[in-house]
């Protein structure tokens, strides 16, 4: 046997796994699929921040318009208000 | 093809309920004015706001209600600190486009003592109110509105303030003297 089968042979040889290598390799597996709970945290408290951002960015858009329409309303009435008093003055 | 083009139609006529039924460019005085309120509503903000009106409360309750035949609100209103800053002619903008046979006025005030300009006009179709405009003129103020829609007349003035002024009876078509 020559040095080159002698290197081959030492390099191809079964060597046996460490003990802990099924445990890591099945954790690694589960965290691939499913992430780990720390990720899940992370990306569930961006959902709460921007469905939070959306019903607060809503909530103000809404009391806005809710303020015009009002805003408009009084004028309108008011200077409806104000024809029907001079209709009231011309007509006594 | 057939129900994209039914859908871009449905699509147009949306857009267009609700939308303004005058012309109202005063952008040249807006910028003369010393306060303008200047309130653009359509159908789908009114729908929009009156799900923020509380209903507990009687004049929102009332504005609420006053809403469910509305699809426009505009007015645009403006103070000025020296007399002449609108003219005629602005108001003649405003009156060319409540003619008849769609518009009728239904009240016009002219006070030469004040200086004062007031009148409501009415938009009819099928015998049924769709409009109203109000255009109220003074030396230092120009108010134009316009609602879309059918307007309890009555209901919009209490929510401008009682005064002890006597409910207005107004039924379509009716034309002032």
């Amino acid at each position: 046997m020559d040095w080159l089968e002698q290197e081959l042979k030492r390099a191809l040889e079964r060597k046996e796994p460490s003990p802990d290598f099924a445990a890591r390799v099945s954790a690694a597996a589960r965290r691939g699929r499913w992430g780990s709970p720390r990720r899940w945290m992370a990306v569930a408290a961006s959902v709460a921040v921007l469905a939070g951002g959306g019903v607060g960015y809503r909530w103000r858009e809404g009391v806005k318009a809710k303020q015009q329409v009002m805003l408009a309303v009084r004028i309108a009435g008011g200077k409806l208000n104000r024809v029907q008093a001079h209709v009231l003055e011309v007509t006594q | 093809m057939k129900t994209i083009v039914t859908l871009l139609l449905w699509g147009g006529l949306a857009a267009t309920l609700g939308a303004q039924q005058l012309q109202l460019n005063f952008e040249y005085l807006a910028a003369k004015a010393s306060a303008a309120v200047d309130v653009s509503l359509n159908g789908a903000t009114l729908q929009f706001a009156a799900g923020f009106l509380n209903g507990k409360d009687p004049q929102e309750a009332q504005v609420k209600k006053l809403l469910t035949g509305i699809t426009g609100i505009y007015v645009k209103s403006y103070e000025f600190k020296t007399d002449g800053v609108w003219t005629q002619a602005d108001l003649e903008r405003v009156r060319n486009q409540l003619r008849a046979p769609q518009w009728s006025r239904i009240i016009g005030v002219k006070s030469t003592e004040d200086g004062e300009t007031a009148e409501v006009y009415v938009r009819s179709e099928n015998q049924k109110m769709t409009g109203l405009a109000i255009l109220v003129a003074e030396p230092k103020e120009l108010t134009v509105v316009n609602i879309v829609g059918s307007v309890d007349l009555n209901s919009l003035s209490e929510l401008g303030g009682h005064f002890g002024v006597p409910k207005l009876e107004v039924t379509p078509g009716q034309k002032s003297k």
